[in-house]
């Protein structure tokens, strides 16, 4: 029997606080994170037999560490995944696949930061290698750089502007305020944009993700089993990702557009759906400029149309598709992407609260910058 | 993917220093001897460039040498660099770092620093000319950019 996306569905979501500095390690914010997934899923650790989850190298949170950690004996499905916010999907992915190809059958995944990770400044790298070997000896190395790199080249050939940046920061600030669990819920205006300091020009202060301590994990079952759970279960309608020119933050051919010119026809053909059928949109915002690519890419506008579709009120509440409902990396907290997929289950839930949009069915979530990295497509029941 | 080599101690004074490996070590010997080249098959019907470095071509597998460039090329893109964000750069500020396209092949790409200049007359698809730089810390020599006239 051939098998389907449908026999899975994510059941369950949770997270911890996120906050600057929590004073605790990567192990115990991750192991909250799983144990609240669990009783959102109305499962136990017991009921757990397989954990996935994904690290660049920093956190000794493994994922078998965090599943013996809330108390899980035995994993019969387990995969420690290497990347950022360019491997959220194929992590989640792994964990739908696992479930239905019968190699587990209750999944965990999770990611996990802690103040032992930060990645816009690195001051004690001495030596380099592979092709960062050629631009760190000239103090080009960080995340900021690389997609300010993106942005200066985008406002080159389209015109894009600092100010159609900032229209971005400040929506996303804006919907953070209605949202009690984000680190950035003040809301900006286009001078508190303006007159935030420089980080990489063309990269201000607001352009740049909020980087945080905190975990989120996500529960998967087969569909059957999520008939008898708590809440509606949320389906992936499909998934795709995209990597190119070697994943080089160098040598990627067009730097007016990110992974996602390579994912989303990929994606909008696996799934037969399209840019307006999508009710909110969880762009993957480490910086203001990956929303500005990517949402071009995915054709919710055409290109250098993204600051005037912002400031129109198309991607906010009562507009064509909200995006970042949540507040994103940007505004709620940077949890490389994860922090996407719980707000993604939540509003197909109906349970986002004074942030909901209305009759949500659809939810787009997209993870990664630059020359890697995957979308896929969450749906409701009605959508199957 | 690459890796760093880190110690968590004080921010450290000097630059980055390269790790070559054997496939990258063509490079940093060509810039210690005065010259600025880039990896290029050797098949006469091949003949591609490629960056970063491999022992076998990624086209026709055949294999590799680095082979002099002009480092004649154009401003693909760069940023300006006004905060402290990698070791070796916190208080020469601002400083401002190109992805310099080479002439030789378009896509062929070099990272680099662009110099005398001030940041604000910097643009995309300005002409550049490579110049090679000691790079602080004593064993290498880098290649920076430099308006070309
Ligand atoms: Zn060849």
């Amino acid at each position: 029997m051939k098998q389907s996306l449908h026999d899975a569905a994510v059941v369950g979501i949770g997270r911890t606080n996120y906050s600057r500095k929590s004073g605790r390690t990567p192990t115990s914010l991750a192991a909250e994170a799983c144990r609240a997934a669990l009783v959102d899923a109305g499962l136990t650790p017991a009921d757990v037999d397989g954990f996935t989850c994904f690290d660049t190298g920093s956190s000794s949170a493994s994922a078998s560490a965090v599943a013996h950690a809330i108390g899980v004996d035995d994993l019969g499905w387990c995969l420690n995944v290497y990347g950022g916010g360019n491997i959220v999907t194929t992590t989640v992915m792994g964990a739908v696949t696992a479930v239905t190809s019968g190699q587990a059958e209750v999944v965990v995944a999770y990611r996990v930061l802690a103040s032992n990770t930060r990645y816009g400044k690195n001051l004690g790298v001495i030596e380099v290698d592979g092709e960062h070997q050629f631009a760190g000896p000239h103090g080009y190395l960080v995340p900021p750089q690389w997609f300010a790199m993106f942005a200066q080249r985008h406002q080159h050939e389209y015109g894009s502007t600092s100010e159609d940046l900032g229209a971005i920061a400040i929506q996303e600030r804006l919907h953070a305020s209605r949202n009690p669990h984000a680190v950035g819920k003040d809301p900006i205006t286009l001078d508190d944009y303006m007159n935030s300091r420089w980080i990489a020009e063309p990269f201000r202060l607001f352009d740049c993700c909020y980087e945080v301590d905190g975990a989120v994990a996500i529960v998967i079952t087969t569909s059957d089993r999520a008939k008898d759970l708590p809440h509606p279960p949320v389906y992936v309608l499909g998934a795709a990702d995209s990597n190119r020119d070697g994943g080089s933050v160098v040598q990627f051919s067009d730097m007016t557009t990110m992974f996602s010119a390579g994912t989303a026809p990929k994606l909008w053909k696996r799934t037969g759906l399209q840019a307006s059928d999508i009710d909110v949109a969880c762009m993957y915002d480490c910086f203001t400029f990956t929303v500005m690519a990517t949402f071009e890419d995915f054709g919710f506008c055409e290109k250098g149309e993204v600051g005037d579709y912002f400031r129109a009120g198309r991607a906010t509440f009562g507009g064509d598709v909200v995006v970042n409902p949540h507040g994103g990396l940007l505004s709620e907290g940077y949890i490389h992407g994860m922090n996407h997929h719980y707000e993604a289950v939540l509003q197909l839930r109906n349970e986002a609260g004074n942030r909901q949009v209305p009759n949500a069915q659809t939810a787009l979530v997209t993870s990664g910058a630059g020359p890697f990295g995957g979308a896929l497509i969450y749906g409701t029941a009605a959508t199957l | 993917m690459s890796t760093t080599t880190e110690h968590t101690d004080a921010p450290a004074s000097l630059p980055p220093q390269p790790a070559p490996d054997v496939d990258t070590q063509g490079f940093w010997e060509a810039t210690a001897n005065g010259r600025l080249a880039m990896c290029r098959c050797i098949n006469p019907q091949c003949r591609l460039w490629m960056m970063p470095p491999l022992d076998a071509c990624r086209k026709c597998a055949a294999p590799t040498n680095f082979e002099e460039v002009s480092g004649q090329g154009s401003v693909y893109t760069f940023v300006v660099q006004r905060q402290a964000a990698v070791s070796g750069y916190l208080d020469n500020l601002p400083y401002v770092v190109g992805i310099i396209e080479l002439d030789e092949q378009p896509g062929l790409r070099l990272p680099g620093r662009i110099v005398d200049i001030i940041p604000e007359d910097v643009h995309c698809d300005m002409r550049v000319q490579a110049a090679l730089e000691p790079l602080p810390g004593g064993d290498y020599v880098v290649p920076v950019f430099r308006v070309l006239h």
